[in-house]
């Protein structure tokens, strides 16, 4: 369960903000992006103190300024239904990618051999250690590595 | 840049750009806007220009003054300050000056 994807999948459900500076904003999520920014509709702003409140029809907020966010308990399934057809769509993705690992591991044997020439003098221990990890890193883990771009983007 | 997106540009996807902004500030342009910064000053202006970095360019823009030993509640003073240039990195929160009300407090007190 990412954090982010279950703000995602909260889309349109009311919620409250709390930013740093205690302020707290409830209102209906409208969107957000990978930095926690977020647009809110229908908003009531609270002061720090709690006694004096604000309506405003939208607004903005930078992800950085909040603290946290408190989200309606239903939406936990939603995401949970999102979270099974990703990983569907994942092992999908894997069978897939198998080949273009084994491709990776093939190409980058002759790197490896080039960076044991290269380590020659005094670093006969490091050359091969580091080219293991290479050769394991695309066998064992080339499948994880485009997902993690994948979730940057 | 040719791909960003800068100061109410219609965007119609022809170039490819990095990422959109999720606020589309082009609504708000001429308009008036609320803006709060870190550290708690807050202020209003119209909206006249802005950049994918979130800097804008306020006019009219007036500073709503706050106590020194109580920073965060706003007092009846303004301060105007004209045409500035609001850095994005120091923005908190933005969100339309039209329909900003003082209400009581909305939620059941029990």
């Amino acid at each position: 369960m990412l954090p982010l994807s279950l703000l995602k999948t909260a889309q349109s459900h009311p919620m409250l903000v709390e930013l740093k500076n205690g302020e707290t904003y409830n209102g209906h999520l409208v969107s957000c992006d990978s930095w926690m920014n977020i647009n809110l509709r229908d908003v009531i702003c609270t002061s720090k103190d709690g006694d004096r409140f604000w309506r405003m029809p939208e607004c903005y907020i930078r992800g950085s300024t909040i603290k946290y966010l408190r989200i309606p308990d239903e939406v936990i399934d939603m995401v949970k239904e999102d979270a099974q057809a990703k990983s569907r769509n994942r092992t999908e993705m894997n069978k897939n990618r198998g080949g273009n690992a084994s491709q990776n591991q093939r190409g980058g044997r002759p790197g490896g051999n080039r960076n044991n020439v290269g380590n020659r003098p005094g670093q006969g221990y490091g050359g091969p250690g580091n080219n293991a990890m290479r050769l394991g890193g695309a066998a064992g883990q080339g499948n994880r590595l485009p997902h993690a771009a994948k979730n940057r983007k | 840049m040719a791909d960003k997106k800068v100061g109410g540009g219609n965007n119609d996807g022809k170039e490819k750009r990095r990422k959109e902004s999720i606020l589309d500030l082009s609504k708000y342009l001429e308009k008036q806007i609320r803006v709060k910064f870190a550290g708690g000053r807050e202020a209003s202006g119209i909206l006249k220009g802005y950049d994918a970095l979130l800097n804008l360019v306020l006019d009219n823009t007036v500073e709503y003054l706050r106590d020194s030993d109580e920073p965060y509640k706003l007092t009846e003073t303004n301060r105007s300050l004209g045409l500035v240039v609001c850095r994005g990195t120091a923005l908190v929160l933005i969100c339309p000056q039209d329909g900003v009300e003082s209400i009581a407090n909305p939620f059941i007190t029990q």
